[in-house]
């Protein structure tokens, strides 16, 4: 067991090396939701003067989801480093190696959270001087840190699933536009109540919608909101479930 | 040292890559797997290691079975593998301190060995480069490097010298007899007669997923009345061009999609 959190371990700091090499592609991750923080805070500003519409303003409503979004667009890069290491022949050379896969696993996942963690914490800044108040306060943001992380690593093994099964990098790249839908058939623009009743059907049946509601509960309502919890839950079926799937694919990566 | 018993291997398709191959390699010998283009050797260093499924077949290392102690025997090889797979936002010094961490050697040892590893194939001075920034014949230097780190019993190479300068091609020679001379076993897949004449002790000439000749050179040379290891390869494996490595990949899902 010793050696299997030794291999997790060096793994793990190996994989986060990979965030700075190079530092500029951790831009674009970071650009897409504060651009879309910026232009929908003003651009749906209106949206709060719905009847229904909680009683905040709109950039208040979707503070939680550019934390969110900051995570969910850099949660793609795990599958396609992990195919580049394909690609290389690197991946072969840890498969031969005396190492637990599930290890090689959580040393990609360990990646994922650290640059979830760290890019939700450059929004949470951002969004603290642009005014947006946090209800629950410090615990609420390592709260939000937890249940971010927990469901980019999950969706991260997506990506990687995809990378060993297909070793396609076209098609781990491709994959990125998944971000859309799962984002959109939420309630990450309108609450569940303004929306017509086929789409808010919809959106009940999107996991996502229960980790955007999780946040945004931790952002605005304060701790009593059972919604945070069903998030957490959520985002811990997700984790387990498809770390499962993931150490299951290994076996996809021999020929 | 390595027992190989019955090894098929059949890609999707019916290509049959390798067909019931089999054979022993006591311990500490260099032993040389010679074959055309296409005759499955790299196929069966692949099944050897764990990197390709066997159709059928069984492979033990040092008297660990691969299916059951596959760990045993991951700890007891090396593989230099014909494409050289490296982690290229690493340096070589990196990468060798986490193949040493992953082997679970002792620190003390891990740097003692990075220090005999870059000494032997000539990087020190580039050891805090990133491998992504060195030419093929360094990188192929520093593979060996890596596949060393944990001082391996058996070390397997898949044409370790191809596409290298003679001078390179001399040195990995030299490295490769001295480490046999201590006592590690070495199996080499090559299709240079050159290299199998000045390395290997035994050699097992391949063709067609078969082995068709296996035994010292000098008593394969006698037995099929061959003038020189050219001369035995062209009358055990024939002059055409074989192509099933091609058709393997051509079958294999995962060629198609990187084809893609």
């Amino acid at each position: 067991m010793n050696t299997f959190f030794s291999d997790w371990y060096y793994l793990s700091i190996r994989n986060i090396k990979q965030i700075w090499r190079p530092a500029m592609a951790l831009i674009p991750s970071l650009f897409m939701p504060i651009f879309f923080f910026g232009v929908n805070s003003v651009t749906l500003s209106a949206f709060a003067t719905l009847p229904g519409f909680p009683h905040i303003s709109y950039k208040e409503f979707i503070a939680p989801v550019a934390i969110f979004t900051a995570i969910f667009f850099s949660a793609g890069n795990a599958g396609i480093e992990l195919v580049q290491d394909l690609s290389s022949g690197y991946f072969n050379k840890l498969i031969i190696m005396p190492i637990n896969r599930l290890a090689i696993v959580l040393g990609k996942l360990t990646e994922v959270a650290v640059q979830a963690i760290m890019q939700g914490a450059i929004v949470i800044v951002l969004l603290l001087v642009a005014g947006v108040h946090f209800s629950t306060g410090f615990l609420g943001i390592l709260a939000i840190f937890a249940m971010l992380s927990l469901f980019a690593m999950a969706w991260s093994c997506i990506g990687m699933i995809t990378a060993l099964r297909t070793k396609n990098a076209r098609l781990v790249q491709s994959l990125f536009v998944l971000v859309f839908p799962f984002l959109y058939l939420t309630t990450s623009q309108a609450p569940k109540q303004l929306l017509p009743a086929t789409f808010a059907r919809i959106v009940s049946y999107n996991p996502v919608t229960y980790i955007i509601e999780g946040t945004r509960a931790l952002v605005l309502s304060g701790w009593g909101d059972p919604v945070i919890w069903q998030g957490f839950v959520v985002a811990a079926i997700l984790f387990v479930v498809m770390v499962s799937l993931t150490v299951a694919s290994f076996r996809h990566s021999l020929r | 040292m390595i027992q190989v018993k019955d090894l098929t291997k059949t890609y999707p398709g019916d290509v049959k890559a390798v067909q019931g191959m089999s054979f022993d390699v006591p311990e500490g010998q260099f032993f040389g797997f010679l074959g055309p283009n296409g005759a499955g050797k790299t196929t069966t260093i692949n099944m050897l290691v764990g990197l390709v499924k066997r159709t059928s077949g069984s492979v033990a290392i040092d008297g660990f079975n691969l299916d059951t102690h596959s760990m045993e025997v991951y700890r007891r090889i090396g593989f230099a593998m014909q494409e050289v797979g490296l982690d290229e936002t690493a340096t070589a010094r990196e990468m060798l301190q986490l193949h040493g961490r992953l082997y679970h050697l002792p620190t003390a040892h891990i740097n003692e060995q990075i220090a005999k590893l870059l000494k032997l194939v000539e990087l020190e001075k580039v050891a805090d480069r990133y491998v992504s920034t060195y030419s093929g014949g360094m990188r192929r230097r520093f593979d060996l490097a890596l596949s060393l780190i944990h001082e391996p019993r058996v070390l397997f190479l898949d044409e370790p010298t191809q596409g290298l300068d003679p001078h390179a091609r001399q040195l990995i020679w030299g490295h490769l007899r001295e480490l046999n001379q201590r006592g590690m076993t070495i199996f080499l897949t090559t299709h240079f007669m050159e290299e199998a004449e000045s390395l290997c002790e035994r050699i097992a000439l391949v063709d067609e997923g078969r082995i068709v000749a296996d035994g010292t050179i000098p008593d394969l040379l006698v037995e099929h009345s061959a003038d020189s290891l050219e001369d035995l390869f062209l009358k055990t494996t024939g002059s055409h061009l074989a192509d099933e490595e091609v058709n393997a990949k051509a079958a294999d899902p995962y060629s198609r999609a990187r084809m893609r």
